[in-house]
């Protein structure tokens, strides 16, 4: 088998692992027997098995759902930008979902269904400005700028939103549960609405995947193969945008998942990029899973969400990025 | 070119310099009236400054200026000098625009020590507070060093390692808020949005302690600051320790970015831009200190008398009118710079 088919299934094998240990431990740790039982022969008078089916199934999904939308996302905005520190949750375009979502829980809007297209709408202005500040990707030191408008952004709207949530106690209590990133927090049947959404994005940048690389390589060579390079840039940032904000609008803003998983798969496996996308997502949704594995288990008897061990663990990895990278890369 | 001399401690200053450091001094006192005598309590302006300064008024001159107009205006004064002067060390120090503290790391680690306090159940006495905060910036620095020097620092490697452990001390903040009380917690994030409101004289105290003892020490090394903005070889042929200056400023600057986040909370952006329209006015070649630090004060002092003006249901903390204005501005520079201009 060839290497990269090779680290494609290492990661579908952690993505499994994390998929078990997800539905296995929690405030009540459940035996995998128990879990294997639950899911292939429900017996409903097990309050075990109906603790796997009704409660850590659905947040399993959603933790799969954002992880590789978020690892996909940055992936493609990283090879966009051609820029190693884009990240969806860095540049502040979950922020922009964030705020957009605030936005319409103050005008009353409550359900998910109404509130995604808020996220979407938000996700879009923030990439828009991100991508205008940060795709002159040329001049020495712009991976760090981009960084800094992203942390810039980021403030900004923080700042803007809670000033919203100080005027608005009945938004601050349904969005401080939000933004702290749980995967438990939604309603399970309107997440899972967003799956097949997910699902077409992930199709879509695979389509984009190839031309995309040719974008990379330079404007000249791509125009050489035909590839219409507006086209295939807009398509890009639509789908970063998709992605962004179904992970957003499901999980609450994470920050740092679409910059260490893609960083670490592109380590690994050089710089193909469907490759690239298919381990990225893979990987996404098993750094997630284990994210909020390592909440459920550290701060017994609560949880922390799993924003909070994304952001600690990811800020690790990022800081450690910087001292790996060579001068002339910054 | 002109020398201001105090025994040892030498401020050489241009006379465009010196000019606007006045005019900044004269509006931060018209600012000043103006935060002391304006509000809903009527009280002349003659009234509103004798009670500043402790003479008695009557009522309600007494309560409303000696005991919440003047503390608020005096902290706003002396933090962002404090937050002024740490940004102006910090991008004189990495040759960069857009370090500040708030944006690599230290504020967020002076925060993480300050919500550690309370968690300790520590937070009755303000030096305490501080004491949390400078340990926490401190810690974080020095990881943000350890983790960023390879043979030497490189400023943007500085910079983006600090946002990395940035992430990691607000996480750990957020993890503590968790783990508190509701009570606690509910205290804890008042003091994390960053705003002068509700600050007594023991917070101008502390704030004008931190400040007596650290600006010394940073105009003694001034000179070292200015030459070493030349470049490291320049600045060792004039013979200026440049690895020890470097400690001790850096240093001073991490203090006085903790010191400012324990007394109020953080506030972002004034770090960042106080410098930069510092050295606009004075058209100086480098970073000014001084300046740096009136500016400071003039926009936090701005910025707080702004958010009085707002109607009732929108007076924000002070924060975040300072990310309001702060965040397109640092935006702004990042654009301009990727369009081949200096960073």
């Amino acid at each position: 088998m060839p290497r990269r088919a090779l680290i494609a299934v290492a990661a579908a094998a952690a993505l499994l692992i994390a998929i078990a240990l997800s539905l296995a431990i929690g405030a009540r740790a459940i035996d995998l027997g128990t879990v294997w039982q639950a899911i292939t022969d429900l017996d409903p008078n097990d309050p075990e098995q109906l603790i796997v089916t009704d409660l850590r199934v659905s947040r399993t999904v959603i933790g799969i759902l954002a992880g590789a939308a978020l690892g996909i996302a940055g992936a493609l905005m990283q090879s966009l930008t051609r820029n190693p520190f884009a990240d969806p949750g860095l540049l502040g375009i979950n922020a922009g979902a964030s705020l957009a979502v605030v936005i319409s829980l103050t005008l009353g809007i409550t359900g998910f269904a109404a509130q995604v297209p808020f996220a979407f709408l938000g996700a879009a202005i923030a990439a828009v400005i991100v991508y205008a500040i940060g795709a002159r990707g040329a001049a020495a030191g712009a991976p760090v700028r981009l960084a800094l408008a992203g942390v810039a952004l980021t403030a900004l709207i923080t700042s803007i939103i809670n000033a919203v949530l100080l005027v608005d106690d009945a938004t601050l209590d349904q969005y401080r549960l939000w933004v702290a990133g749980s995967l438990t927090g939604r309603d399970s049947d309107d997440v899972m609405a967003l799956v097949p959404f997910v699902l077409v994005a992930i199709v879509v940048a695979l389509i984009v995947a190839k031309p995309l690389e040719a974008v990379a390589l330079g404007e000249d060579a791509a125009r050489a193969l035909g590839i219409n390079i507006t086209a295939t840039r807009i398509a890009v940032i639509v789908t970063v945008t998709a992605l962004a904000a179904s992970a957003t609008a499901a999980a609450g803003p994470l920050v740092f998942v679409g910059l260490a998983v893609p960083h670490l798969a592109r380590a690994l496996i050089g710089a193909s990029l469907p490759w690239l996308l298919v381990v990225s997502g893979l990987g996404g949704a098993a750094l997630v899973l284990v994210c909020d594995v390592i909440g459920r288990v550290v701060a017994p008897p609560g949880e922390i969400g799993v924003g909070i061990t994304t952001a600690f663990i990811g800020g690790a990895i990022f800081a450690v990025m910087a001292r790996r990278m060579k001068v002339v890369e910054l | 070119m002109r020398i201001l001399r105090i025994g040892p401690l030498g401020i050489t200053t241009h006379r465009r310099t010196f000019a606007v450091g006045l005019v900044m001094l004269a509006t931060l006192a018209a600012l000043l009236v103006f935060a002391l005598a304006w509000g809903k309590a009527d009280v002349t302006v003659l009234d509103s400054l004798k009670a500043a300064v402790g003479i008695s008024v009557g009522s309600p001159g007494d309560f409303v200026v000696g005991q919440v107009r003047a503390p608020r205006a005096f902290t706003a004064i002396l933090v962002g000098a404090t937050l002024g002067l740490a940004g102006a060390i910090l991008q004189s120090l990495t040759r960069n625009p857009l370090a500040s503290p708030d944006f690599i790391g230290i504020t967020a680690g002076a925060s993480t020590g300050g919500v550690v306090t309370l968690w300790l159940g520590l937070s009755t006495s303000l030096w305490f507070t501080a004491a949390g905060a400078a340990i926490g910036a401190l810690v974080t620095s020095a990881l943000i060093l350890a983790l960023s020097w390879r043979r030497g620092i490189v400023p943007l490697r500085l910079i983006l390692a600090g946002i990395g452990v940035g992430f990691v001390a607000q996480s750990f903040t957020q993890y503590l808020l968790t783990r508190m009380d509701v009570h606690d917690a509910g205290t804890a994030l008042g003091w994390l949005v960053g705003s002068v409101t509700g600050r007594t004289w023991t917070h101008v105290t502390v704030a004008a302690v931190i400040l007596a003892v650290i600006v010394p020490i940073v105009l003694w090394h001034g000179r070292a600051l200015r030459t070493m903005e030349m470049g490291d070889d320049t600045a060792k042929a004039l013979g200026i320790s440049v690895g020890s200056s470097r400690i001790v400023l850096a240093l001073c600057s991490v203090l006085l970015a903790a010191g400012a986040t324990a007394i109020t909370g953080p506030i972002g952006f004034i770090a960042l831009v106080a410098p930069a329209l510092a050295l606009r006015l004075t058209r100086n070649a480098g970073v000014t200190l001084i300046p740096s630090a009136l500016m400071g004060a003039l926009l936090l002092l701005a910025a707080d008398q702004l958010s009085q003006l707002m109607p009732a249901t929108l007076q924000f903390p002070v924060g975040i009118f300072t990310a309001a204005i702060g965040a397109p501005y640092l935006l702004w520079l990042v654009w301009r710079a990727s369009r081949g201009g200096p960073s």
